[in-house]
């Protein structure tokens, strides 16, 4: 028995029965794909075709394609593999975090932003292959025992601990995702007409009944992955700031990396969660399921999180100023002002500045504004972790090796190209899977006592 | 005398199976199980379903990660190969304790939904015991298992119907 609260808002909208759910979330998978999937899958697979292209030139080629020099060792590779975990971090936030402090908001949207996790993850994890130069020996940063006498490797190093963060993050997002999805897949299964359907969907539904038995288990270690998917997203993105700040570099070499790095993740990821979100209302009809208040309470993230992102470069600088280090005062002064000062005032514009829009309700409910600052915000947070990679390295501790760095044509396909592996992954993912989390989104709309299926008003709400 | 014959009631609304349901476990009759497209808040309690142990599990499986992570750390680099990278110690446990950390979520993570399909007997490729095809949209069924010379099935029947399902059957499991 569920309380519905006579005063807050229905979270789905238009008065939908279980069966409206059922078919409204199952329409794109049973018919043949609609005009506008066609054209977006179409342009995201030329796109990938990019990125298979430039990778393949890069794999054979070697890191000479790119731009990198003695100084800068490090620039779009890393930007762009710390800009895709982070965008993961929305999804694991959505679904597990919002979990445990019971919003139930959550429950229309947690489903593509968990895709949205793992498809960022692979991105992510591209790029960590790609930027090894040889990749066929990716495998030497995992403990094994190996050829060169038992050389293992060092657990001192925060690239080996990444190895395990991010591993450990992508295969247990996987293994969360996949739990939600079973009883969705039953429901799939169940309504199959084809031969192939029923197997496809039967196969990977693993006999799910909808038992009270299973919903009670089921429930237990949703709680549980929900409890340990928490403290790992948070753990992930410290592991990854560590990559930086465990370092000595000027402009790396700062305490405040974990937190700041966390907050830039969950910014960056609603970013993109709206951008997909916005996008998928409006072309596959949620907008029952997603509403305008799902987007206010999005958005409102977006500004807090966008705001300890500006609040955190702030801090550096007043760090840098207050510790007296005069490497550290040059690093921050040549991020503002140096050769690289564009790419720092587009991301203080995008982050800091742009979200405070997000005070005015108007801003908060408008989807075409929302999604125009949805990019904005993924615009500056790949900008700001260019910043950070990129001006902290290229003035090196002597001036005789200081150095620029432009990309070449092949690292930007390379970048282009990563989102069209994205989008590949999620338009595949909203043709063959329930984009939406029927089992939970039936559990949140009123349950009407006499009248269940005839009698709906919109807006009503019944006390159970 | 237990058979393996069943009675399912049908519903549309998870209101009417719950106190349906209430009703016929306070006459005394046997309610093997319910089936839900979706959780109902509080019906594991009400058919008596001890809270599962999966926590225990899911915490065993957590201290196993943790074990095998720090006995490994430790072992290669104070035991196995001791190498002294930036002067600093070989046994450093501090920065052993990301990837501990990290192992400790991965075992507990998959042994716990291991067990998970093992006490649910699910498996890729099962064939599902599907009660009713509707039983993943919309619609609720409960069973009842009827005991032989005890179970009065007219008078079942009477309730469930009285209690607004849309439909009465018969299941005989084997």
């Amino acid at each position: 028995m569920s309380y519905e609260s006579p005063i807050r808002d229905q979270l789905v909208t238009g008065g939908k029965t279980y069966r409206d759910v059922t078919r409204d979330v199952t329409r794109p998978l049973e018919n043949a794909p609609s005009k506008s999937w066609w054209i977006g899958f179409s342009i995201s697979t030329l796109v990938l075709a990019l990125w298979i292209g430039a990778t393949t030139y890069t794999v054979f080629v070697g890191l000479g394609a790119w731009g990198l020099n003695k100084t800068v060792g490090w620039a779009f590779d890393i930007t762009n593999f710390v800009f895709w975990v982070g965008i993961g971090h929305a999804g694991t936030l959505i679904s597990a975090v919002l979990l445990l402090f019971r919003q139930k908001w959550r429950m229309s949207i947690n489903r593509s932003a968990e895709a949205m996790t793992i498809f960022a993850v692979i991105c992510a994890a591209s790029f960590i292959l790609s930027h090894m130069g040889r990749p066929w020996v990716a495998y030497w940063p995992i403990p094994l025992p190996n050829a060169f006498g038992t050389l293992w490797v060092n657990f001192n190093s925060p690239l080996v601990w990444d190895v395990f963060a991010i591993s450990t993050y992508f295969s247990v997002s996987l293994v969360f995702w996949y739990i939600g999805l079973i009883p969705d897949i039953a429901t799939v299964r169940d309504r199959a007409v084809s031969k192939a359907r029923k197997f496809w969907y039967g196969f990977f539904a693993m006999g799910w009944n909808g038992s009270t038995k299973t919903w009670h288990r089921y429930e237990v270690i949703s709680l549980i992955l929900a409890g340990i998917s928490t403290p790992l997203v948070l753990s992930v993105h410290s592991i990854v700031s560590m990559d930086f700040a465990t370092s000595l570099v000027p402009g790396w070499h700062t305490t405040i990396f974990p937190p700041y790095f966390v907050a830039g993740a969950i910014f960056s990821g609603f970013g993109m969660v709206l951008t997909l979100l916005i996008i998928a209302r409006e072309v596959m009809n949620y907008k029952d399921y997603i509403t305008e208040a799902h987007l206010d309470a999005m958005t409102k993230i977006v500004m807090v999180t966008g705001t300890m992102v500006g609040m955190a470069y702030i801090t550096e600088f007043f760090v840098a100023a207050y510790s007296g280090v005069e490497y550290e005062q040059y690093a921050f002064l040549n991020r503002a002002f140096g050769p690289y000062w564009w790419a720092y005032w587009t991301m203080m514009t995008c982050n800091l500045v742009a979200p405070q829009v997000f005070w005015f309700k108007w801003a908060r409910t408008t989807p075409w504004f929302i999604f125009i600052m949805s990019i904005i915000v993924n615009i500056g947070m790949w900008f700001e972790r260019f910043v950070i990679i990129v001006t902290s390295l290229h003035r090196d501790f002597l001036p005789s090796s200081w150095a620029m760095y432009t990309p070449t044509i092949t690292e930007v396909s390379i970048l282009i190209g990563s989102f069209g592996l994205f989008f590949f992954l999620y338009f595949l993912f909203c043709k063959f899977l329930p984009t939406i989390n029927m089992a939970e989104v039936k559990s949140i709309i009123p349950t009407h006592h006499e009248d269940h299926g005839h009698n709906h008003v919109k807006g009503e709400n019944h006390a159970n | 005398m237990q058979t393996n014959k069943y009675i399912l009631g049908v519903y549309d609304n998870p209101d009417k199976i719950y106190s349906t349901t209430k009703k016929l476990i306070n006459k005394g009759y046997k309610v093997d199980d319910v089936y839900s497209p979706f959780a109902i808040h509080g019906m594991d309690r009400l058919l008596g379903i001890k809270r599962s142990n999966l926590t225990v599990a899911a915490f065993l499986f957590a201290m196993t990660g943790l074990t095998l992570a720090v006995t490994f750390q430790v072992y290669v680099s104070k035991i196995d190969w001791p190498m002294i990278i930036g002067g600093k110690p070989n046994l450093h446990i501090p920065t052993y304790i990301p990837i501990t950390f990290e192992l400790s979520i991965l075992f507990t993570a998959f042994g716990m939904v291991t067990c998970f399909f093992i006490v649910n007997r699910m498996f890729w490729g099962k064939n599902a015991d599907i009660i009713d095809p509707r039983v993943t949209d919309d619609l609720f069924v409960v069973s009842i298992q009827i005991q032989e010379n005890k179970t009065d099935i007219q008078a079942l029947n009477q309730i469930l119907v009285e209690n607004g399902a849309l439909e009465v059957r018969e299941r005989i499991k084997d």
